[in-house]
């Protein structure tokens, strides 16, 4: 099963992607919404929280699975998907476009250079 | 019965046990187990083993071993006649002995059945979110303390309760919020209800929950409730209230004055006196709904479009969630929830209120009979009253209580000089005999 | 077998709900009250329906519910056994309808079957005290890891993890979490059992305690248990045993011979009383000396004249239920324990194996662990487990529990228990082997045959609606 990795993105191996404009919009991957299985909720923090770098932002639930959502880098969150509360579904549908979740202005460019880029996160889920 | 030794409700006959260990390729049962030698056991537990009529007799005995006493008891425990319908029905082997609906394809029965009991609960609460049980009353407040330190709307670690608090549900509380790093700490009452003023001025933004009674354990009726929400409110705390299903019916509703979660004593309906097994409500606020513990029942479709029934969210439960779950309980007390459902259902709405009216009414009977005997005065707080209240003895309430029991009746003794009576339409027949019991131990 | 489930449909709906057949309102705190306006509230809508409608409406919906009378249960880890009919008999005694706070002097009879009980479980568990408080299994845990955490804080150990089997019961991260422990997870060896070198390099002085169940989830015994042991005493450590597992051992081996401190037991698993469609259970915790003073209060002792009196442990940690726990269900229990005595408990052991060790004969899936004991992890392989348990329903019986524990795919945990024949074991075996190799679209599509056919979880999840009240939105 192939799945989907754009080359204009960044990666973390828990399979969050980022873009790296600025802002930047974060989301989960194609392999992460089909392990996942259908999403049914979504957790996202408020607009103005400040978000470390490798830590927790949020929560996303499918019928068997919670997993935690991980910040590919720190920033102060400037937008979420208000969407994604009552069709929690564009995750599965459009995982990199409409299922985005959370818009960050990023404090530090530097780390930027620690995510993965496409081709590396391609072979880690082959 | 065809065995005459080992298990009687194990099946298997000599013939299917050979033929079983054949299939298996052992000689015994024993060959089949991997215990070293070490751990092994090979002593006997010295329990005889008794035939049912044997037990049956046996344990006839020792609980005729109780005094036979009219109890006119409460104080978190009470005895309300449960209609025989509620036997019969629960005690279906479909009901009482099946098992948690992983499977709700096949068993729709009992997920409708608690599907309804969590709308009379919501229907009698007035929030929108009821699971469909918690173990009792003194787990389910502290299972709203712990949801009220997990909700992003509240900070803090103070969990402020009533002086008066039952000490049974504050020593539990007191465990499940240790983890979390929570203290519990009371607030005044005046004159059996909260003191308002007193809990304004203790309650800061390091208060994390506000919990009340209504009726109290003293079962005095609570006025200005919704002072305690707007408190609460303040504070940016949760208002969590204390009830009972019958109580529910009548006084007034918990959404009605801000409170955020409801728990309580639900085997007021449906559980005869059953030496304070219980059963816990819990019902909250819809932001809530993620926080909360325990089973919840949804509605959802079948692929042939009809209505069908399903544990649902089930993502908050120890068996997904592990120790990012809301509760680490499992089995609950759903059976129990299916006898108060029950019961709600055979009394309606009417029957429902008519008996929460008659345990205001009668306990006001009860208390001004009470208060025309010489050195008794009833009831000691000046409010209304729900089912029980407090009565102050001249002489020692110990002393009082022991001559009392002597009579046939038992009664609580609260303080050195208090005692508390609890009245239903159990006992309502023996009133006068409690009344000429007083007046001997006078 | 074929297995036809009742189904009683009007449009699109089974058993219309008890507010689709009436809903009465009532305007409380009118004419008559004994309270002002005020403190009532304006009024309550429920169903008022008559007694025959009452008794139509629940025997329909129970004839619309399997149970453990209506067929097999092999629940992996829940231990489904035959609840039997006299235990409900001893229960319901009038006299035993007491208030928990009567004086000891007139409760005599429920304070002695207390005693009973407790001393029953000690003796079968091999274990010092027991307390019959906690209302669950879970609450079990948690009393047992809060009297672990007691301990420490008596010695003045200040210890901050709980070690944890990766493969255990959800209840038992759930239960450390809530206790205010870090969890370290343990993972297995090849073998399926803990992985001891692992396990030394886990424990520290950090360490309160190590939950196993034995056998473990996949109906493994831990053959190193004395070393296990060892190793978390030398690290200070307290040993706990869940008892889920608890039918495997009886009359064998006993969790006090093996070093453990602490233990709960399930009574709605090994001592049969009955699930009641998820409760009410009870998990009584049993420890050993050492930690009796901290077990939750009151317990029951016998006085120097045979009478039965409650007391408090010396440095007891208070509460875990308002009252005594689930006193009907402990009545039940030590009826059970009665009926069957040493031979009894020995022999369902004993057959509870056999009858596990039979039924893998039988099946065509593979089992990756062994030697198990009364229950085992086949794997439903190339085939989604959660779907071959749906057409297993088809046939008339219940599947056993599904994907868990991890450590095999596609598990399907099952445990028929002692109580099944050779001729419903062989039923069971047909019955998983029927769907295990029937076609995609049988298993993708099944249950048929039950009240409902496939429920949609995911809606159910994503809109939630959990009261008749949201139906109306």
């Amino acid at each position: 099963m192939s799945f989907d990795v754009p080359d204009d993105l960044s990666y973390l191996e828990s399979h969050e992607w980022t873009t790296t404009d600025d802002p930047v919009r974060i989301g989960i991957t194609d392999f992460a919404q089909d392990e996942l299985g259908d999403v049914v909720f979504v957790e996202l923090p408020a607009v103005g929280d400040t978000i470390e770098a490798g830590s927790a932002f949020g929560v996303v639930e499918s019928i068997k699975a919670v997993s935690d959502l991980y910040a590919p880098i720190s920033g102060e969150v400037t937008g979420i998907n208000e969407d994604l509360f009552d069709q929690p579904e564009l995750v599965n549908d459009d995982p990199f476009g409409d299922g985005w979740m959370l818009e960050l202005e990023p404090s530090d460019q530097s780390e930027f250079d620690e995510l993965l880029p496409a081709e590396e996160y391609r072979d880690q889920i082959a | 019965m065809t065995q005459t030794d080992g298990s009687p409700f194990a099946p298997h006959t000599a013939a299917e046990t050979a033929a079983m260990l054949d299939a298996v390729g052992v000689d015994t049962e024993t060959d089949l187990f991997d215990i070293p030698d070490a751990v092994a056991f090979d002593g006997e537990f010295g329990i005889e083993s008794r035939s049912e009529q044997a037990i049956r007799g046996e344990l006839r005995r020792l609980f005729a071993r109780n005094d036979n006493l009219i109890e006119f008891m409460g104080r978190g425990h009470y005895s309300h006649y449960v209609p025989s319908i509620v036997d019969h029905l629960s005690d279906r082997a479909e009901f009482l002995t099946s098992y948690t609906q992983y499977q709700p394809e096949i068993t729709q029965g009992f997920l409708q059945a608690l599907f309804e009991y969590q709308s009379m609960l919501v229907e009698l609460t007035g929030l929108p979110v009821a699971n469909c049980s918690m173990y009792d009353a003194a787990t389910a407040l502290a299972e709203a303390a712990l949801l009220a330190d997990r909700v992003r709307q509240t900070s803090g670690h103070r969990i402020f309760v009533p002086e008066h608090l039952r000490e049974g549900k504050r020593l539990v509380l007191e465990n499940y919020v240790d983890g979390a790093g929570l203290v519990v700490e009371s607030y005044p009452m005046d004159d059996g209800n909260v003191d308002h003023e007193a809990l304004a001025e203790l309650t800061d933004e390091e208060t994390a929950m506000i919990y009340a009674e209504n009726p109290t354990v003293r079962g005095t009726i609570e006025e200005g409730l919704s002072e305690v929400g707007e408190i609460a409110d303040d504070n940016e705390a949760l208002f969590c209230l204390g009830s009972d299903l019958v109580a529910l019916s009548l006084l007034e509703k918990p959404a009605t004055v801000g409170a955020d979660v409801v728990v309580g004593e639900a085997d007021v309906l449906g559980l005869p006196t059953s030496y304070g097994m219980g059963l816990g409500i819990f019902a909250t606020r819809e932001s809530f709904l993620r926080q909360v513990p325990g089973r919840l029942v949804g509605v959802s479709e079948d692929a042939d479009d009809r209505r069908a029934y399903t544990l649902t969210l089930q993502t908050r439960e120890q068996h997904i969630r592990k120790e990012r779950a809301t509760s680490n309980i499992c089995t609950n007390q759903a059976w129990v929830a299916l006898r108060a459902a029950m019961h709600i259902a055979a009394l309606g709405p009417d029957g429902l209120v008519d008996l929460a009216t008659d345990c205001v009414r009668n306990a006001a009977a009860l208390a001004k009979q009470v208060d025309e005997i010489e050195g008794y005065q009833a009831p000691v707080h000046d409010r209304h009253h729900f089912r029980e209240f407090v009565v102050h003895t001249d002489q020692p309430a110990a002393a009082i209580t022991a001559d009392v029991e002597a009579e046939g009746y038992a009664i609580h003794a609260i303080d050195d000089h208090l005692l508390q009576v609890c009245l239903t339409e159990t006992n309502a027949h023996a009133t006068d005999g409690l009344v000429d019991a007083f007046q001997e131990a006078a | 077998m074929i297995y036809d489930q009742a189904r009683y449909t009007e449009g699109d709906t089974h058993e219309p709900l008890l507010s689709e057949k009436d809903a009465t309102t009532v305007a409380v705190g009118e004419t008559d009250s004994p309270l002002p306006e005020e403190l009532t509230r304006d009024e309550l809508i429920l169903p008022g329906l008559s007694e025959p409608e009452l008794a139509r409406h629940y025997t329909r919906l129970s004839q619309m519910n399997w149970s453990m009378d209506s067929g097999p249960y092999p629940l992996g880890s829940c231990t489904m056994k035959y609840n039997p009919k006299f235990t409900e008999d001893v229960a319901a005694d009038r006299n035993a309808a007491i208030h928990p706070d009567r004086s000891a002097d007139s409760a005599q009879g429920n304070l002695g079957l207390l005693y009973g009980l407790q001393e029953y479980l000690a003796t079968i568990g091999g274990m010092d005290a027991v307390t019959l408080q906690p209302p669950a299994g879970a609450a079990g845990e948690f009393t047992g890891i809060l009297v672990a955490k007691a301990y420490h804080d008596h010695h003045r150990n200040d210890r901050s993890e709980v070690i944890i089997p990766a493969s255990a019961h959800g209840t038992n991260f759930a239960t450390a979490a809530m206790a205010g422990y870090d969890v370290v997870e343990l993972p297995s060896d090849e073998g399926g059992r803990v992985d001891l070198e692992a396990l030394k390099a886990a424990v520290s002085e950090e360490t309160a305690a190590l939950m196993l169940t034995n056998p473990n989830t996949v109906g493994l015994f831990e053959r190193d248990i004395v070393e296990i042991a060892e190793t978390v005493h030398d690290a200070g450590g307290l040993l706990y045993y869940d008892g889920a597992n608890l039918n495997a051992l009886l009359g064998r081996g006993r969790p006090g011979d093996m070093g453990f401190d602490i233990m709960h037991y399930n009574v709605h698993k090994t001592f049969a009383t009955p699930h009641g469609g998820g409760g009410p259970g009870a998990g009584p915790v049993g420890v050993v000396d050492e930690l009796a003073a901290f077990l939750p209060s009151p317990r029951v002792r016998e006085t120097e004249n045979g009478d039965y009196e409650r007391f408090k442990p010396d440095r007891s940690i208070g509460k875990i239920h308002g009252f005594a726990g689930n006193w009907l269900v402990l009545a039940k229990a030590y009826a059970y324990i009665a009926r069957l005595g040493d031979e009894g408990l020995s022999d369902a052991s004993a057959k509870a194996v056999l009858n596990a060790n039979y039924l893998a004969e039988r099946l065509e899936m593979d089992v990756p662990y062994g030697p198990f004991h009364h229950e085992f992890a086949a794997t439903a392989g190339d085939r989604d487990a959660a779907d071959v348990a749906k057409r297993m329903l088809d046939f008339g019986v219940h599947p056993p529990t599904t994907k868990w524990p991890e450590m095999v795919p596609e598990a399907m945990l099952t445990e028929p228990t002692e109580i099944e024949s050779k001729r419903t074991l062989d039923t069971l075996a047909e019955a998983f082997n029927n769907a295990y190799s029937d076609t995609d679209d049988a298993i993708e599509t099944a249950p048929s045959r039950t009240t409902a056919s496939r429920i949609d979880q995911v809606s159910a999840a994503r809109n939630p609606r959990l009261s008749w009240q949201s139906l109306d939105e």
